[in-house]
């Protein structure tokens, strides 16, 4: 148990200043902060160690605060869909058919709901009764004053509000400050025994001058200055100090620069390419039919633009019939329109196979780490866009055993021992390989996938040896090596998450 | 797992659930489960979670519509544990049925093939795998029906001869799951399947239709089938119309009666006879391939004889011969999948097994070298972090509103990349500048400590072209012009670049406290202090500070 005395040495004078206050009466560490022009955290931080030492009481308020949504910003300002369909409505009404907007045609279902119009005739006709509702109160207020404790508004239409997505919750932390007996006994004493203890005390010195360095006269922690002697006033330097956070790079992108380093110590040049490709090297290069599902518009984010793309002869001899390389192509017709129609790229290979056919003769080792776009909605697992690995090597004999060693030596680079093979199937790889990683704790995990290119992806543009290919989705081990269970949080990230990682996280 | 992030396709692929009961299973491949279960997976499938007592749901790939069943699937695994190898007999007796086409079909949907299967004896497990299949092949092989349609009718119910002709869409019958008699042209309207593949017939003055030798309809093909022929607890013969586009309806129609005859169904042959000659159907003959043991040998390697392939293929129940150093490979007729001999030699490899072969390092030697943009974003991530800022990587799909809008930027059409069919309303475009997303994080980090600094190096989109910029802000009560200023200074002091710094028009700063950053001539960025109308759209309440900087035109051809 420490003593009174060891209490007193221990405090800071910022730990004395704000055990003042609190004694007179302050609690909101805000108002304190700035009062004595600190920031509001240290004034925390001193109330932390005051509280933890008995002389003051320390109360954590956790409210649930509600804000705007953007969409319900929105509103706030040009008034709820129903509100401003009633106002194109006017007394006369209107076709249903008239309320195009999509964002406006949500109001109808509550225009009814509230009772503010009914719909006949596929007409919707207004009551003439459109109070301002609760709900349009809410959105003004929060609008006005921005984030507000929930207690403030009528639960129901708060809870409305909430499931049409226009204001969303959150947690808001308060303190509250106040002084204990023990604190009051302490600190009345300690203003009476003015010899042990000073507030002011100028026999201390906190901060060393530059002219105290030069002047003063030095010995153990006392010095003679100015014609006094003074102490350098001791510290408990057990106490933690204030947060300060270095720059860093992005957790994520260190794991991906320790990737470009793997690939560039095995020997394979990076390459780079547009985001916006025709369907051409996207998918017809690949030996995608036309057909497949997979180039249908619910995967792929099509652009409204069509590009010129190369020569394509070869290629469109290889999807009807086959080309020279004795496969059956696809049959039917292959059509260079649908070629030409502009894409964001859903995956690095469209640049791989480009640089490929820019790169026909042997040996050719690339590599490139880079984002991709897939028509996706966000959820915890799901990106609209992300990184993919993608690696090929084009030799004279290679074969799958080589990939399957390729592949074996990368995963061991990136720290996985126990490597094994499965079959797969990718639609331009013949034959196609999933391996999968042994994880302590997770068992054995798919992680990208593999395969020769098929001889009709290679054989139109020149290219005649074996090209061994794989790729990885780097999302999926980021999450597994820095433990998100929320991929989002590495494209809007958390500035709390950034700074807490740290450094050494072993990728 | 995140699917999401699969390379080479593997999300977008149509991957195809087959449930398999195990009790099923074990019947007709005479293994126990457990041996079963240990070996499928290196054959080409990937085992579901589930847990169940008497099922597994595993998942095959669309390359092989032919383990669409559990028929199928038993067909092969009876194949890779050795119980049953070689190419499956299938006998076609020779049927009664005749099927006449009209060529009033030639323009709305030409091809079909046809069966009969006799003799099934139907239980639960059976009658959930054929109906699987049917779904499977029509999603998968069939491209939602409009290139393959099937149809299986209880032939009990009707007469041959048949006939398929294309008829007025006034005409009239009653399609599965009603009671009263529609017109094709309602049943587009009504039905739920018509109003779901109603696209498929849009153009079209008459639509197709199969009807027995009173004029009653089997089927209405792609759509329906009539509820006469509904097949039945105890229905014993089938006929089994394919229709479609493209000649992978004959596949389509070979998987359907194979996974029968596995079941033990007598398979007839059906006469369709079409304007341009007759033919018998189902053609269940192999097709026959030539490949070299040598090229099999160099694509997998492996060094297998010409007797070890062959056994590698019939374990895939592929019939091999060996003819010299090379093997006449007879493929089964449910494989839809062979394009080329490397199909076959990817089929001996999983015979042989993924897990005997050797991984071997290729001898390929070659020099690695780093594209000189990261090298150069290397340099940038540096010299910010030096200054103390964090980096962040936001994503490049934004809106008209965030990129310009609440930028106080007006839209400029010709430099905007859209997306067609946007999936929210966030995300309807690629960015044409990053600071915006680094407003947006600021936002959403309200509640963390300030000052906040953050960078973001990434690709810009303009006029469809990749370019690249580098983007940085402060944000904090004492943020300045002073303060970007002497980032921007610093910044291009390690650059070795000295920009010349002019008064600014970008609307996204306060005016007088905004510039332009000029290298060459040419404009590469801008920064200054923030205009509060634009923190206070994000939502933001503190003075900020930003820059942005396109730095690939800086050094001619990337390189310094």
């Amino acid at each position: 148990m420490p003593s009174e005395e060891d209490n007193l040495s221990a405090l800071s004078p910022r730990d004395r200043q704000v055990l003042k206050e609190i004694s007179e009466g302050q609690s909101n560490p805000k108002k304190i902060a700035e009062k004595l022009e600190i920031k509001e955290v240290s004034v925390i931080s001193s109330a932390e160690g005051l509280a933890e030492k008995g002389l003051i009481r320390l109360d954590k308020k956790v409210e649930e605060v509600y804000a705007l949504t953007e969409e319900g910003a929105r509103y706030a300002e040009i008034g709820l869909p129903e509100r401003r369909i009633l106002e194109i409505a006017g007394a006369d009404g209107v076709p249903i058919s008239k309320i195009e907007d999509p964002s406006l045609k949500v109001g109808i279902g509550w225009l009814k709901k509230k009772s503010w119009a009914a719909v006949e005739a596929g007409k919707i006709k207004p009551t003439g009764e459109a109070p301002p509702g609760k709900d349009e109160e809410i959105l003004e207020a929060l609008h006005f004053q921005g984030q507000t404790g929930a207690s403030a508004f009528d639960p129901e239409a708060l809870k409305v509000l909430k499931s049409r997505g226009l204001v969303e919750p959150s947690t808001c932390k308060s303190w509250c400050f106040e002084i204990t007996d023990a604190g009051r006994s302490f600190f009345r004493r300690s203003v009476e025994d003015s010899v042990t203890f000073r507030w002011d005390s100028i026999s201390y010195i906190n901060q060393i001058t530059s002219d105290m360095i030069k002047n003063g006269n030095w010995g153990g922690k006392d010095v003679y200055y100015k014609g006094a002697r003074h102490e350098v006033r001791p510290y408990d330097v057990t106490l933690t100090a204030e947060r300060i956070y270095p720059g860093k790079m992005h957790p994520y992108q260190r794991l991906l620069s320790w990737m470009r380093e793997i690939m560039l110590e095995m020997g394979f040049t990076e390459i780079k390419g547009e985001i916006v490709q025709p369907s051409y090297w996207n998918f017809d290069a690949l030996f995608q039919p036309q057909d497949h599902p997979a180039r249908e518009m619910q995967d792929t984010f099509y652009l409204d633009t069509k590009a010129d793309i190369p020569d394509y002869a070869t290629v469109k001899e290889m999807h009807e019939r086959g080309g020279e390389v004795g496969s059956t192509g696809w049959g039917g017709t292959w059509d260079p329109e649908v070629a030409r129609k502009e894409v964001l790229r859903t995956h690095t290979t469209s640049v791989t196979i480009k640089y490929l056919a820019d790169h026909p003769n042997p040996p050719v080792k690339a590599f490139s780490i880079d984002r991709v776009y897939r028509r996706e909605a966000i959820d915890p697992t799901h990106t609209p866009e992300f990184e993919q690995l993608e690696g090929v090597i084009m030799d004279e004999n290679l074969s799958f055993a080589n990939l399957l060693g390729v592949l074996k030596e990368f995963y061991a680079k990136m720290g996985f021992d126990e490597v094994r093979f499965r079959p797969g199937y990718f639609p331009y790889t013949e034959p196609s390989v999933e391996p999968e990683v042994y994880i302590e704790g997770l068992g054995w995990v798919e992680l990208g996938g593999a395969g020769v290119f098929r001889r009709e992806v290679t054989a139109p543009f020149g290219i005649d040896h074996p090209v061994l290919a794989w790729g990885l989705g780097v999302g999926r081990l980021a999450m597994l090596r820095l433990g998100l269970k929320d991929l989002r949080l590495l494209y809007q990230s958390d500035v709390g998450w950034l700074r807490d990682v740290p450094l050494s996280t072993r990728m | 797992m995140a699917e999401g992030c699969a390379p080479l396709h593997e999300d977008v692929i149509v991957v195809s659930v087959v449930r398999l009961y195990y009790e099923d299973l074990e019947e007709m491949v005479g293994a126990s489960r457990e041996v079963i279960m240990a070996r499928i997976a290196m054959m080409g499938a990937d085992i579901g979670k589930s847990n169940e007592e008497d099922y597994v749901d595993v998942e095959f790939f669309p390359d092989r519509p032919d383990l669409y069943s559990s028929e199928g699937v038993a067909r092969a695994l009876q194949g890779f544990l050795d119980i049953k190898v070689g190419l499956p007999e299938y006998q076609v007796h020779p049927g009664e049925v005749t099927l006449k086409v009209d060529s009033s079909v030639e323009s709305v949907r030409p091809l079909i093939g046809c069966a009969v299967v006799k003799d099934l004896e139907f239980s639960d497990p059976a009658i959930e795998s054929l109906m699987d299949l049917q779904e499977d092949l029509h999603w998968g092989l069939g491209r939602n029906r409009r290139k393959v349609a099937i149809g299986v009718h209880d032939i009990s119910r009707v007469v041959p001869p048949f006939t398929y002709f294309a008829a007025d869409p006034s005409f009239e019958f009653v399609p599965l799951d009603f009671d009263e008699s529609l017109s094709m042209r309602d049943i587009l309207k009504r039905h739920p399947k018509g109003i779901g593949y109603a696209s498929i017939l849009e153009g079209f003055d008459r639509y197709p239709l199969i009807t027995d030798a009173n004029g009653d309809v089997l089927s209405f093909p792609p759509i329906i089938n009539g509820e006469l022929t509904r097949v039945v607890d105890d229905t014993r013969d089938l006929f089994i119309d394919v229709t479609g586009t493209d000649p992978v309806v004959y596949k389509a129609l070979n998987i359907v009666v194979t996974a029968l005859a596995e079941r033990g169904g007598r398979v007839e042959s059906v006469q369709v006879k079409r304007p341009e000659g007759d033919l018998t159907f189902p053609d269940l003959s192999p097709a026959r391939w030539k490949v070299e043991v040598e090229d099999a040998n160099r694509l997998i390697g492996f060094n297998l004889s010409p007797e070890d392939l062959a056994i590698c293929l019939e374990r895939m129940r592929f019939g091999a011969q060996v003819q010299g150093r090379g093997l006449e490979v007879l493929v089964p007729p449910y494989r839809a999948d062979i394009m080329h001999t490397w199909d076959i030699f990817e089929d001996a490899a999983k015979g042989y097994g993924y897990d005997k072969l050797v991984p071997t390092l290729p001898k390929t030697v070659t020099v690695g070298e780093p594209h000189p943009f990261e090298i150069r974003k290397s340099d940038l991530r540096e010299i910010m972090v030096g200054l103390g800022y964090l980096e962040t990587m936001p994503f490049t799909l934004t809106s008209e509103k965030t990129n310009f809008v609440k930028m106080r930027r007006s839209v400029q059409d010709q430099e905007v990349t859209r997306v067609l069919h946007p999936i929210s309303e966030l995300h309807t475009m690629v960015r044409t500048s990053i600071l915006p997303s680094i407003l947006e994080i600021f936002a959403i980090n309200q509640h963390h400590p300030l000052p906040q600094r953050i960078f973001a190096l990434g690709d810009v989109l303009a006029r469809g072209k990749t370019r690249q910029d580098l983007a940085a802000a402060s944000i904090h009560s004492g943020a300045d012009f002073a303060e970007v200023r002497s980032v921007v200074d610093a910044l291009f002091r390690e650059l070795s670049i000295e920009p010349e710094i002019v008064a600014s028009e970008d609307g996204a700063f306060l005016e007088g406290r905004r510039a332009d950053l000029m290298v060459n001539g040419k404009k590469v960025g801008s920064f200054g202090e923030f205009h509060p109308q634009v923190l206070r759209s994000f939502g933001l309440d503190q003075p900020a500070v930003g820059l942005e900087l396109r730095w690939d035109i800086l050094w001619p051809s990337g390189r310094s």
